[in-house]
């Protein structure tokens, strides 16, 4: 690894808490990620050490926060309350605002329709299965502009809202 | 009591059989049901809470307001939409700032949120308020002679100082208890408490690992239990642990994984009597073994 073109303040930036500076190297939070037997692995302990020895580049370039499946094992059994899984998000965070091709699709979705799914389309099924109509924000085209024109407020959207743009 | 069904995107686009199960049984058990109208995605991790607060706790705080609204409990079956709510809601309820800020971003709406929703798991409704006992009286058909295991759900399991609610998050006996109150006998495995890994963006960056990791828990069922099905209480892992046993026998050609999985509202509403069209019909590994001798009785 090179060190010579590290950020030592880096970590402030991405994830500021002193949870973090508390992080010994133990590896619990390996065991029992199911992402760690990815390919290529997440491995929670050596992000942590990215963050702390501010290899900027590295960190930048790494697709293995986005493999973590959110099942909070790692906050659970850490031992120094580091806060794994809050980690990765404040890494995918910090992604996200330095490259905007790491912007998730599914918050478009979300920002048109409210949802990742066709949620309400489905009447048919949902009729047969003796169900009642959903009242879903993408029916009440009033509410969804308000939660559109929220969202505008946000880091995010605002600062990416070509995206968002109706064609 | 009454409470707030939240539904997220899965259970009601994909799986609606579920919901139609949630909606027959919990009033039967004295849980009346609200809805959430204009409700938005969770935010589901991978969505906005991967990208900045802002967007995160307002779409929480969106949620939130509209039970706030009805001065009603959110009640959440699908894991990572209870998780996502439940960690908004706690970022929400410890942070001053964060509050005022969301408030400011949901101020359009006219709705003002002040955290006194709060989120719960199905499975801890049905085991804290209804209980077990109440279930037990309640059924007309039992699960007796069948053998079942759990498939605990993490998102409400970790982390438990905000999300949990069992005694021992390295013990939960939640969703057994309930299982064991139907009639079934639960078996005990060595991969109980391994995630299912069906959520997130490990099974879609490394699908073969990621079928392996389903697989060593798959099999750890059929070697080491008498399991007719799995019980679960999340939509992911109902729909993944469903699912990949598909492509397991595909890869393996040997039809070798056939065990039918069901959501826990799903036995219990079989139990109770429910049309089997129209609470368990949508699945991959055919549920017909379990469904026949149920109706049996
Ligand atoms: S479990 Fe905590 S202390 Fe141990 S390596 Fe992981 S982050 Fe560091
Ligand atoms: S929350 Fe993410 S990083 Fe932590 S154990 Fe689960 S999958 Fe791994
Ligand atoms: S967790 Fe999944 S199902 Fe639940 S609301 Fe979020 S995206 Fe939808
Ligand atoms: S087992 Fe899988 S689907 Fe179920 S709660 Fe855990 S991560 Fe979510």
């Amino acid at each position: 690894m090179d060190f010579s073109t590290s950020d030592k303040d880096l970590w402030k930036q991405i994830y500021n808490t002193k949870d973090l500076l508390h992080c010994f190297n133990c590896s619990t939070c390996l065991s029992g990620c199911p992402a760690s037997h990815g390919d290529p692995p997440l491995l929670v302990r050596n992000l942590a050490r990215m963050v702390v020895f501010g290899l900027e580049e590295d960190l930048l370039n790494d697709d293995t926060p986005w493999a973590c499946v959110s099942c909070s094992r790692c906050e659970e059994m850490c031992p120094m309350d580091v806060k794994p899984f809050e980690m990765i998000l404040a890494i995918r965070k910090w992604q996200t605002s330095n490259d905007e091709t790491r912007v998730p699709t599914a918050i478009v979705e979300i920002y048109k329709r409210g949802y990742t799914q066709a949620v309400g389309a489905n009447t048919e099924l949902r009729t047969s299965l003796g169900l009642p109509e959903l009242q879903t924000i993408t029916k009440m085209p009033e509410m969804l502009k308000l939660y559109q024109e929220m969202l505008m407020k946000t880091p995010v959207v605002s600062e990416n809202d070509y995206m968002f743009n109706e064609e | 009591m009454e409470l707030c069904l939240f539904l997220g995107c899965n259970t009601p686009a994909i799986r609606p059989d579920v919901e139609r199960a949630i909606r027959a049984t919990m009033p039967e058990l004295g849980v009346d049901i609200a809805d959430v109208e204009g409700y938005v995605c969770c935010p589901a991790f991978g969505s906005f809470p991967s990208t900045d607060d802002d967007s995160y706790l307002a779409s929480s705080g969106w949620n939130l307001s509209i039970a706030e609204a009805k001065g009603l409990d959110i009640m959440v079956q699908c894991g990572s939409c209870y998780s996502s709510l439940r960690m908004g809601r706690d970022h929400l309820a410890h942070d001053e700032v964060k509050l005022a800020r969301v408030n400011e971003l949901i101020e359009l709406t006219g709705r003002k949120l002040e955290c006194k929703t709060r989120v719960r798991h199905i499975s801890e409704i049905l085991y804290n308020e209804v209980g077990a006992e109440k279930i037990f009286k309640t059924i007309k058909k039992s699960l007796n002679g069948l053998h079942g295991v759990i498939q605990y759900p993490c998102h409400t399991l970790f982390p438990s100082e905000i999300v949990g609610f069992e005694e021992s998050p390295r013990e939960p006996k939640a969703l057994r208890l309930l299982t064991e109150a139907l009639g079934a006998t639960v078996d005990h495995y060595s991969r109980e408490l391994q995630c299912c890994g069906g959520a997130g963006g490990f099974s879609k960056s490394s699908p073969a690992e990621a079928t392996e990791f389903a697989k060593s828990k798959l099999d750890a069922i059929i070697e080491e239990t008498k399991a007719d099905f799995i019980v679960v209480s999340c939509i992911t892992c109902l729909m993944y642990l469903d699912n990949i046993q598909k492509k397991l026998n595909e890869a393996e050609g040997a039809g070798k994984y056939k065990i039918p999985v069901f959501d826990y509202n799903q036995l219990l509403a079989l139990c109770m009597g429910f049309d089997p069209k129209q609470v368990a019909s949508i699945c991959t590994v055919p549920r017909t073994s379990v469904i026949d001798k149920i109706i049996a009785g």
